[in-house]
């Protein structure tokens, strides 16, 4: 239950007057590298990926170190073993003709560092691979984000729901995660004009249902889109699995759900490292972030094409300086990108320094996924 | 005639022997004279002066007074209907006074010598020395040649209420000998023969002197009066001696007059803030709610209020206390040395001593501060027999809401509200009923669609009878409750209502038997308890919620004590208490059997115990024993060391840095043992500059087991197998108190410094159940240095200025310290439990109180005090956050009171 959490806005309130918030990075002195894992196997036909990484500090870079040079493999519970190679540093992906998963079968996770000249093993629990109901729908409902008033024009986004039962009453565990796709134009006339951009869920989705009468999850709120994205511009899709978890897997995951928003607070849970269900074999003592999940997976997918009041362009602050250069384009070099031209007797440029105002691949790609209706 | 010349002559006639009033004749017809004008003739036919203020008398026009003969007639038939009353001394003296009788008639004599002496009323500074000295015969004069030892004993009772007086120091300085009223007022005291000179000093009462000629044993009762203007009995100051004189190592009485003056936050007087400003009492932050005495959590207090245990005690998460001050009449805290008689938790017992109503006329009060209105009202039913005291209070807190432009928070709203009321009732002498209740509620919307609201509920009924003058017993029954309900209706087929409940009935038999040396304290204590842990229902017939409801909790604690105060040589006494306490959990319940060989997980159970109704679930047993050893050094110094062992049969769970308002409190079962607690300190105390100074160091070391704490990032609530989240903890903590308090004068202060450590560790063979790989790690509350400074100045009876600083460590806490991704999502790594501290806590906040108009022919009399909080604006941590911003988590430092706030309180009393 989430509801301590509400209390520290509430005392901020209470003391609107005199509560001040500041900005604060503690100064911490720990460096270590924790190995993270990423595991996820589903009886979806398709390679399964094991992602390894090194933790990174606080407050420091924010892109993934990961960790490649690793032997890792996954046994069943008929003595079947299975071994995953590294395709990109840290990626190590099943070999998809070979391997799938079972519902029923109990998998674990063997792994072998490379690192240092030192090679650690690490083991996961064993995990079995239970069934999960179909999606029984996914739909978005307009919602206004802000109404019009005095000059402010309507502002409106949607919310991505989901419904789901198992009729024989024995998930109760539920983990979502999604994948979004959506189309986006640069609003100037350049050569890659039109991209479509695909990200990955970064919330944690989980819903436990064994406190309902009857195994359903209504009207679950997957994810919110507002209008300060571009993905309502052109055309949206979102694309939705479902798992189901074991009791233990729901708990790591509403821990790590419970530390993930807000922390540190007088009525916040006091946070903790949240153990890992992959141990280390040779140092019982060295911590191990991540989960290795098994999960039987059934998705669905919808479309969003519709008019929406009020969202942002992106693209307003691209113009950092209109000069004309002359009737000639300069090869302009790596710093500054062309993003139109102004007056046909007396042309001058519009040049920007950011080059995602300039050519859509900065973030995505010019071809439409296969699945991207065409036509329309 | 100015009033202070009034109360010399006051003074001077109160140390004079005031015999009959009846001495004076008067015959002459004084029909329609003005007062004045009489005056001036009975001063010119008799050998008597008067003294009085004009404006008390200028309406006064003289009756018809041909039936009387007397003076005293004509007064009393004079002053009938009015507020005056007068005195007439023996040297010819008539002073009259507004509002309050100088009442100085000799008390009939009871049994042997019986003895009320006068009671003294003088109201200036720095006389109180000099006055109110009386002398007594006791005992038979004819055996004033015997040798030996005899005991005097007697009630000490409050001259305006009749309320008895406990805690009030009774010491003959030539002898360095002394001792303390208990609960019902009573002392007493064993003297060789002869004359001794006895004090009698309390906070806020004038203390007394009495010259007794001791020939045998007998009784002596004495009435104390309150301070005229309590306003200069601000500090401990009757403490004197009584340091020296205690048992316990680690008790603390506060008077209800030294922390009415105390800063205020938001202009409401505080008891628990009262508390904090003791050394080795600590809380994790300001304004979050309870304390920890000597590293025990905050479940481990035992706060006490009509004999019943309040388990809540706070308002708002813990920027007020449960308790209205009003109701306190003296507060006293065991940090160690807790007496036989208290248990049930292990840390601290924080008894408060309510009022009683007023026993001789309706008095009132009434209240304003910027966050509360309270109302007292008090008075007899039947003059001096049946008694009412009734207090309420409320917040009006809600228009702060309506000046926040968010609409959302525009819905928010809050209150609280706590009624208090007591009827005593005198059966005949020897028998005294009292019936109180108490309730507290709580309530605020957030975003107008979850509702929290949660109460306290207390009712006690009690029954004292006095045996004899050395033998007391007092009965009583309690029922305390403490619930919360918790609804929210945000989407229609998840509206549930959640909600949690404990109650427990006390019933208690406490005798009381005073024997020579001896002072003996026994008794019987019973607690049944029921819990309901927790249900969770539908809100509305729309809503999908399965209804959930735990297993009822069901309990019985029970003890039998007994406790020895023995003084084995004038400079040594001892005191030796055993508690034998058990506990019996009964069914039906159903219990979850674990493979031993994992960490207990819902994966891991492998069989159900299931128990019958009224089936025992669980026992648990085991002797408490206090011992305390007062060593008299001289009569300026004492050293004293304590042992106490303490057992605790229920938990808060508790999940949050600061306990919350829905933490739930859970018993002890199959799997939860008791925690137990053992606590060894010592103290030394020293008088300085003729008393003036009081000066003390105590050492404690305490272990506490079988603590519980959880595993990481677990939420509790409706978990039907509470055991498995759970991780067994034990505690350690030591430190040293050292205070130093100037106890006399215009300007008094204190100086408290602590440091102490209090450390928790994990007891476990399972990884999952290890914090910080088991081993002893810095407990929430653990601040190493604390420092609080008290300071009073008296400029005179209408202003006073208070002051206090607190600077302490930070309390520890555990930081985020790396970052990794897992399926596109930023999460986040913590360190070691509790590894870092939040930056060091100080403030200083000031307080003038001011009397309004002082004469006393006005019927309301204001009061109106001036706060500052923070003074100095510190932006202390209340505290540090981690917010997920896009790809960066991010550190914030939140100060509630992040700058000065004033605050003003008006009070009138009626």
């Amino acid at each position: 239950m989430k509801n301590s959490r509400k209390i520290l806005p509430f005392l901020l309130l209470l003391l609107f007057f005199t509560s001040c918030i500041t900005q604060f990075l503690p100064q911490t002195n720990e460096d270590k590298e924790i190995i993270v894992i990423e595991g996820l196997i589903t009886n979806k036909p398709g390679p399964n990926t094991i992602k390894l990484s090194k933790s990174l500090p606080l407050g420091g870079a924010s892109a993934a170190k990961p960790l490649g040079g690793c032997s890792v493999s996954v046994t069943d519970n008929l003595s079947d073993s299975y071994s995953f190679t590294e395709t990109t540093e840290g990626t190590y992906v099943s070999d998809s003709a070979n391997f799938q998963g079972v519902i029923g079968r109990i998998y674990t996770l063997h792994i072998l560092t490379n690192t240092s000249d030192n090679a650690t093993r690490f083991d996961s629990y064993p995990v079995e691979m239970k069934p999960v109901p179909a999606i029984d729908s996914l739909y978005y409902v307009k919602q206004n984000i802000k109404e019009s008033a005095e000059g402010d024009p309507l502002q409106q986004g949607c919310t991505v729901y989901l419904n789901t039962h198992d009729p024989s009453n024995s998930t109760k565990f539920y983990r979502w995660e999604y994948t979004e796709t959506w189309e986006f134009q640069i609003p100037f006339s350049v050569p890659n004009n039109i991209c479509y951009v695909t990200a990955g869920s970064d919330v944690i989705n989980i819903k436990n249902t064994s406190s309902l009468g009857e195994d359903r999850v209504e009207s679950y709120p997957v994810k919110f889109i507002s209008n300060t994205s571009d993905r309502l511009n052109m055309g949206y899709s979102i694309l939705v699995n479902q798992f189901s978890l074991s009791e233990d897997e729901y708990s790591y995951w509403e821990k790590l759900q419970n530390l993930s928003e807000q922390v540190g607070g007088l009525y916040d849970i006091v946070p903790s490292s949240i153990p890992s269900n992959v141990y280390c074999i040779d140092n019982p003592d060295a911590k191990v972030l991540g989960y290795f999940s098994v999960s039987a997976c059934s998705s669905k997918r919808i479309f969003i094409k519709e008019y929406f009041a009020g969202l942002v362009d992106l693209y307003t602050n691209c113009a950092d300086a209109k000069a004309p250069i002359g009737p000639v384009i300069p090869n302009l070099g790596v710093t500054v990108w062309i993003i139109g031209s102004h007056g046909p007797m007396d042309p001058y440029w519009i040049l920007t320094y950011d080059k995602g105002c300039a050519d859509c691949t900065v973030r995505g790609s010019t071809t439409p996924p296969d699945f991207w209706p065409t036509g329309k | 005639m100015k009033f202070k010349s009034l109360i010399l002559i006051l003074l001077f006639i109160l140390s004079l022997n005031v015999k009959a009033q009846e001495k004076y004749d008067i015959s002459v017809d004084l029909k329609d004279l003005t007062f004045k004008e009489f005056v001036s003739r009975a001063e010119k036919l008799l050998p008597v002066r008067f003294f009085y203020r004009d404006e008390w008398v200028s309406g006064l026009k003289m009756g018809d007074y041909s039936n009387c003969t007397t003076l005293s007639c004509i007064l009393d038939n004079l002053f009938k209907g009015t507020s005056l009353h007068y005195i007439i001394e023996e040297s010819g003296n008539i002073v009259i006074t507004d509002k309050y009788a100088v009442n100085v008639s000799v008390a009939p004599v009871e049994k042997e010598n019986n003895f009320m002496p006068p009671s003294d009323y003088a109201g200036s500074e720095g006389s109180q020395h000099t006055e109110g000295t009386a002398s007594v015969d006791i005992g038979n004069p004819g055996e004033k040649n015997k040798t030996g030892n005899v005991t005097i004993s007697g009630y000490i009772r409050n001259k305006d209420t009749q309320e008895p007086v406990s805690g009030v120091t009774i010491f003959v300085q030539k002898l360095t000998v002394g001792t303390i009223s208990n609960d019902y007022g009573f002392y007493t005291l064993t003297l060789p023969r002869g004359i001794h000179f006895l004090q009698f000093s309390f906070i806020g009462m004038r203390e007394k002197k009495i010259s007794v000629s001791l020939f045998g044993s007998g009784e002596l009762n004495v009435e104390m009066k309150s301070v005229l203007i309590p306003l200069k009995e601000a500090v401990i100051s009757a403490q004197k001696n009584v340091t020296l004189q205690r048992f316990e190592v680690g008790a603390e009485k506060i008077n209800i007059a030294s922390f009415k003056l105390l800063p205020t936050s938001m202009g409401e007087s505080d008891i628990i803030k009262s508390v904090l400003l003791i050394p080795g009492v600590q809380s994790v932050g300001e304004g979050s709610a309870g304390f920890n005495v000597r590293g025990g959590s905050v479940d481990q207090n035992l706060i006490l209020l009509y004999g019943a245990p309040i388990y809540n005690s706070s308002h708002f998460f813990g920027f007020f206390s449960a308790v209205n001050s009003d109701i306190i009449k003296d507060v006293t805290l065991y940090k160690g040395g807790i007496p036989g008689r208290y248990g049930g938790r292990i840390s601290s017992v924080l008894d408060i001593g309510s009022k009683e109503g007023n026993r001789r006329e309706f008095k009132g009060n009434i209240g304003v501060s910027p966050i509360t209105a309270h109302v007292l009202l008090e008075g007899p039913i039947i003059k001096d027999t049946l008694t009412y005291i009734l207090t309420a209070r409320t917040t009006y807190s809600n228009w702060i809401f309506g000046l926040i432009k968010d609409p959302s928070l525009q819905k928010s709203k809050a209150s609280f509200y706590d009624i208090n009321g007591k009827i005593t009732y005198d059966l005949d002498k020897n028998n005294k009923i009292d019936f109180s209740v108490y309730t507290s509620h709580d309530s605020f919307r957030f975003n107008s669609d979850t509702i929290y609201s949660y109460n306290n509920n207390i009712f006690s009924l009690n029954w004292r009878h006095y045996f004899n003058s050395r033998f007391f017993s007092s009965f009583s029954i309690n029922n305390s409750s403490y619930n919360y309900n918790i609804s929210s209706r945000y989407l229609a087929t998840e509206a549930f209502v959640l909600s949690h409940k404990i109650n427990s009935t006390g019933l208690k038999a406490d005798f009381n038997w005073f024997l020579g040396r001896n002072e003996i304290n026994f008794g019987l204590d019973l607690t049944r308890y029921a819990v309901n842990p927790g249900s969770y229902l539908p809100y509305s017939d729309s809503s999908l919620v399965k209804p959930h409801i735990l297993d009822k909790e069901r309990a019985l604690e029970t003890a039998i004590f007994i406790e020895d105060k023995f003084q084995l040589t004038d400079f040594l006494s001892l005191n030796i208490g055993l508690r034998m306490s058990s506990y019996f959990s009964f069914g039906p319940h159903s219990v979850m059997l674990y493979n031993p060989e994992y960490s207990k997980s819902k994966s891991t159970i492998i069989d159900t115990l299931y128990f019958k109704p009224g089936a025992l679930t669980s026992k648990y047993a085991g002797p408490e024993l206090r011992v305390s050893l007062n060593f008299r050094l001289s009569d300026k110094n004492s050293f004293k060391i304590n042992y106490n062992r303490t057992r605790q049969y229920l938990h808060l769970l508790t999940n949050s840095t600061s306990i919350s308002p829905t933490d739930t409190w859970k018993l002890c079962d199959y799997y939860l043992k008791p925690q137990i607690g053992d606590q060894i300190a010592a103290g030394f105390y020293e008088m300085l500059f003729k008393n003036s100074f009081e000066a003390s160091a105590e050492l404690y070391y305490k272990r506490i087991s079988n603590m519980v704490d959880f595993k990481g990032g677990t939420h509790f609530i409706m978990d039907d197998n509470i055991e498995k989240d759970i991780v067994n903890v034990r505690g350690k903590a030591y430190g040293l108190e050292l205070v130093l308090k100037k106890t006399e004068g215009k300007i008094r202060y204190s100086i408290g410094y602590t440091y102490s450590r209090t450390f928790v560790k994990s007891i476990s063979n399972f990884s999952e159940e290890m914090i910080n790989s088991g081993k002893w790690f810095p407990a929430n509350f653990d601040k190493p240095n604390d420092l609080v400074v008290t300071l009073n100045y008296i400029f005179s009876r209408r202003f006073s200025f208070s002051a206090n600083y607190i600077w302490s460590t930070g309390r520890p806490i555990t930081y985020p310290v790396a970052t990794y991704h897992m399926y596109d999502d930023l999460l986040v790594d913590y360190s070691d439990r509790n590894k870092y501290r939040i930056p060091d806590y100080s403030r200083l906040d000031i307080s003038l109180n001011l009397k309004g108009n002082l004469r006393s022919h006005r019927t309301a009399h204001p009061d109106w005090t001036f706060s500052v909080y923070n003074l100095l604006g510190r932006q202390n941590v209340y505290s540090i956050y981690f917010k997920r911003e896009g790809d960066l988590y991010n550190g914030y430092k939140l100060s509630v009171f992040g700058r000065a706030i004033p605050s003003v309180t008006l009070s009138f009393d009626f």
